[in-house]
């Protein structure tokens, strides 16, 4: 077969339906990349013009412009869009149209969840702007403070688009760090060991680690207040037992993740290109990786810094005052790991490192006042007041947009298969460089005259008129100069000549691929045996379009792959892909109805909405799997393996797996939530505790020990050519079990309108109620797919990935009744 | 997945010392441990610098084990790595936890 005949049978295999349709119904990580992306520059251009409209208001005092209700909805609207619907989406977009390429496969994990993150983003995001068109967009600030945001002082509709609509767009977050989770770790080209991956695998791999234990306390604070607003349960107010405090914990347990959740994948984009651009490779590799997990992890020991001022006692300041300090050492790393790379290498001034160089000017002030703040006394001073939103542009425009602009013109050539033409770009950084040091140098000095952060107008004799107006016009020359961006990327994409394969002479694999990418990526899979697999191979290319690789046969009309062991990077099993589907975009739509309802108050409709979540999502995973035996098949190079559906650790397994700690996450917030009510709180002990139940507790233990017994007894027997049915019968007895003893405690529970208690008794409860119908969903599909013949002793991948739930379900329901019941038991 | 685990243990060991600490001392001001106690120290002192002092043993432990040809990673990266981010680890919970014999209790 030649090259042109393999290319025309995959593309026949891989690509997405033609024509606009298939915008709908694609489930390529390429088309959805670039979708990501449009949208997530699209709600740039929004939130840029908010940030314009903003600065027109404060260019001169007691402006005119607008008033305080709508001014309140622009900044809020303006940090919203920015964090959730361009900062996040855009990561995500860079990560899943890059990833597989960069790591030698030819899709993400699970092709049909990237699109369905993407549908939930563009849904959750228009209800948003929705709202904003409407004029009740939400105005509390982007971290939704109770009790301003609560049922007393919000009576409108607007903090409900905030809380829900947020919540949509965090399953697109949650659905892509799953999926770039299990793509890193698992789908790797043959021979790619860890020491050998890229070096944005690396940091994509801990941004999405850090997504999946940082954003479910924000998803439990927006369900909470959420609660509150919707049914009075009173978690935030303190007359009843809650505690508003307790919202700035959660919100900040994600919001301070969430700054190197954004940093970290822009610094893997300078971490790629600068060595490159530096025509040399990166320094350090290791130690930048150490400091990326270290990183990772202080960031978490930081979240009350953003507390100083609540009267937090002096011991708790000081811990986190000075694990924000000691935040700057893995940052330090990086940072002298660059310029380490640039004195070694040849560095040349090209446009993507024009914008590194931004980049390191603008982090670095960014850096340092955000030690200035880490320190109590200082924070005393400057809390709330413009020098803190200078510092926050420094660190977020400085640490993500210059990198994410020099990522967008280093692989532009990739995406278009062109290159620049017109040098507008250069002007373009110009005014974006100067715009910017001219918007926000200028307000760390309003700041520290005493500028508030938020305010709608100031008095003439404030002091702060010259350092507003210069702000304002910086900020004026800053759109120019991003507008140009626009207009040199339109010009690219229309009128740029064709470029050569690999413009840059890089060494990662992504520069393999013919640009643009083909749908497949690579004809056949490379054999990795350096980090750079393109330095000093500049055939490898070829090699692979000749289909001398790994699975470079195309057959039976499937999408293929192959996975490998993790940490060493052996070729593990084979992956069959489903194809082009509107399932994804119909779920996303039923997803929205849910939270439609909710928003709308139409509760009748929530039933219907889930139900329809059920059938669908049991739709979609009754495509996957076989009916036959297939055994190890070739895969080229000399190699059979086996097929994901005849291993015990399948894709679903591993997906199963990282949900299941995002969940746990959300399941350890609530259970900080309970513990800092119950010690914190004004307004406790509750009226009454809950008398505990021993029939509850022996039903609740008896089926926690019975359901992942039964499973393990199924899995047992599957594999050994005996029927499951005992094991699932089992399995299935002790989910039943399980769940009348938690529907016994739900029905126990005293109003929990009435105290916060209550209102924590009735969400723990619900919690567990919902992790026992899960699996007892999974374990009724297991029975159906084993009665149609889905199952055998060698097609056993779907019987542990139903255990993780059942295991799961089994602590939950225990830890559940332990926390309900023991208060009540001691008092 | 072992490799993984042995990457991350560090500083994880480190997240829950200082989590577990600033909890019980949440706890321990709640519930008004703070008054003196033994030779004058208040109960609330002595128990966080236990806790202080039993987390770097646990971070000095897994440095050493990290160490171990029994339990270290066949890989020199990832062995590398591994005992890189214990240090962050065992640094960590020095530097950030010190306040416990520094500062004032619940004030």
């Amino acid at each position: 077969m030649t090259a042109l005949e393999r290319h025309r049978r995959l593309q026949a295999i891989w690509a997405s339906e033609p024509g606009w349709r298939g915008r709908f119904s694609t489930v390529n990580h390429s088309d959805l990349g670039r979708m990501f992306l449009l949208a997530a520059f699209f709600f740039f251009a929004v939130g840029g013009l908010l940030a314009m409209l903003i600065r027109a208001q404060l260019a001169t005092p007691h402006s005119a412009f607008v008033g305080p209700e709508v001014y309140s909805q622009l900044f809020t609207m303006h940090g919203t869009v920015m964090m959730f619907l361009f900062a996040i989406p855009a990561i995500e977009g860079v990560a899943i149209y890059l990833l597989p390429k960069m790591l030698g496969t030819r899709d993400l994990a699970f092709p049909r969840l990237t699109a369905y993150g993407f549908w939930c983003y563009v849904f959750g995001g228009a209800m948003l702007l929705v709202s904003m068109l409407l004029g009740i967009a939400p105005d509390g600030g982007w971290f939704m403070y109770p009790p301003l945001t609560g049922p007393l002082f919000s009576t409108g509709i607007n903090t409900d688009f905030w809380l829900l609509g947020i919540t949509f767009v965090e399953i697109s977050a949650i659905s892509a760090a799953v999926e770039i989770t299990v793509s890193v770790l698992r789908y790797r080209a043959p021979g790619m060991s860890l020491d050998r991956m890229p070096i944005f695998a690396w940091y994509m791999l801990v941004t999405v680690l850090m997504i999946l234990t940082g954003f479910p306390p924000l998803i439990l604070g927006s369900i909470l207040l959420e609660a509150e607003r919707a049914f009075g349960l009173p978690f935030f107010q303190a007359e009843l037992g809650g505690d508003s405090l307790l919202w700035q914990h959660l919100f900040w347990l994600f919001g301070h993740p969430e700054v190197y959740i954004i940093f970290l994948p822009a610094a893997g984009v300078v971490s790629t290109v600068l060595p490159v651009m530096a025509r040399t490779t990166l320094l350090g590799y290791g130690w930048v990786v150490a400091s990326v997990v270290a990183l990772a992890f202080l960031s978490f020991g930081l979240w009350v810094h953003h507390m100083f001022a609540t009267g937090i006692p002096h011991m708790g300041l000081a811990f986190f005052s000075a694990a924000s300090t000691l935040v700057a050492v893995p940052t330090g790393v990086q940072v002298f790991a660059w310029i380490g790379t640039l004195w070694k290498g040849r560095p040349q001034l090209r446009l993507p490192m024009l914008h590194i160089l931004g980049f390191f000017v603008t982090f670095v002030i960014g850096g340092l006042t955000g030690v200035m703040v880490a320190i109590v006394p200082f924070d005393w001073q400057a809390h709330d007041t413009a020098f803190v939103t200078a510092h926050l542009h420094y660190v977020l425009f400085g640490g993500f947009v210059f990198p994410i602009l020099a990522g967008l013109y280093y692989w532009l050539p990739h995406v278009t298969g062109r290159q620049r033409f017109f040098r507008i770009g250069e002007v373009a950084f110009a005014l974006v460089f100067v715009g910017f040091h001219g918007t926000f140098l200028a307000m760390h000095w309003a700041g520290l005259l005493g500028q508030r952060r938020r305010i709608w107008t100031y008095d003439a004799d404030a002091g702060w008129t010259t350092i507003n107006l210069i702000s304002s016009i910086g900020s004026f020359v800053l759109a120019f100069g991003l507008a140009m961006v626009l207009l040199d990327l339109v010009l690219h994409v229309a009128a740029a000549r064709r470029s050569p394969r690999n413009p840059w002479r890089a060494g990662t694999l992504e520069w393999a691929t013919t640009t643009p990418p083909a749908a497949y990526n690579f004809a056949s899979l490379p054999l990795v045996t350096r980090r750079d697999p393109l330095t000093g191979d500049a055939a490898l290319p070829v090699r692979l379009a000749q289909g001398r690789g790994y699975l470079g046969e195309p057959r039976h009309d499937r999408r293929e792959t192959l996975t490998v062991e993790p940490s060493r990077g052996t070729p593990d099993y084979i992956v069959v892909y489903p194809g082009n589907t509107y399932l994804p975009i119909v779920l996303a739509a039923v997803t929205g109805l849910f939270f439609l309802a909710v928003l709308l108050k139409l509760y009748w409709l929530v039933p219907v909405a889930l139900a329809g979540v059920a059938a669908l999502g049991l739709r979609w995973v009754w495509s996957l799997g076989r009916r036959g035996d297939v055994g190890p098949e070739d895969v080229g190079l000399g190699l059979s393996l086996p097929h994901a559906c005849e291993v015990d650790r399948a894709p679903g397994w591993w997906g199963s797996l990282f949900l299941l700690v995002a969940d746990a996450v959300f399941f350890g917030s609530l259970v900080f939530g309970y513990a800092f009510l119950f010690t914190i709180a004004p307004g406790w002990p509750p009226p009454a505790w809950l008398e505990p139940s021993l029939a509850e507790l022996l039903a609740g233990v008896a089926g926690a020990l019975l359901a992942p017994a039964g499973m393990r007894l199924a899995i047992r027997a599957n594999r050994r050519g005996a029927a499951p049915w005992p094991g699932l019968a089992l399995a299935g007895a002790g989910t039943v079990t399980i769940l009348l003893a938690l529907v016994a405690l739900l029905l126990r529970i005293p109003p929990p309108a009435a105290h916060a208690y209550n209102a924590t008794l009735l969400v723990l409860g619900s919690y567990a109620v919902v992790h026992a119908l899960l699996p007892a969903l999974m374990l009724a599909f297991l029975a159906a797919r084993v009665a149609c013949g889905f199952v055998s002793p060698r097609r056993r991948a779907e019987l542990p990935i139903a255990g993780l739930w059942v295991d799961y379900m089994a602590l939950i329901t225990v830890v559940t009744l332990l926390l309900t019941q023991l208060p009540g038991g001691a008092a | 997945m072992t490799d993984l685990l042995r990457i991350v243990v560090g500083p994880l060991a480190w997240l829950g010392a200082f989590s577990a600490v600033y909890g019980l001392h949440g706890i321990a001001c709640a519930f008004g441990w703070a008054e003196p106690g033994v030779w004058g120290i208040p109960l609330l002192r002595l128990m966080l610098a236990m806790a202080w002092l039993g987390a770097v043993a646990i971070g000095s432990l897994l440095l050493v084990a990290l160490h171990a040809p029994r339990l270290r990673s066949p890989s020199r990266f990832v062995r590398r790595l591994s005992q890189a981010t214990a240090w962050v680890g065992l640094v960590a919970m020095l530097w950030t936890l010190f306040p416990v014999v520094a500062t004032s209790t619940c004030r």
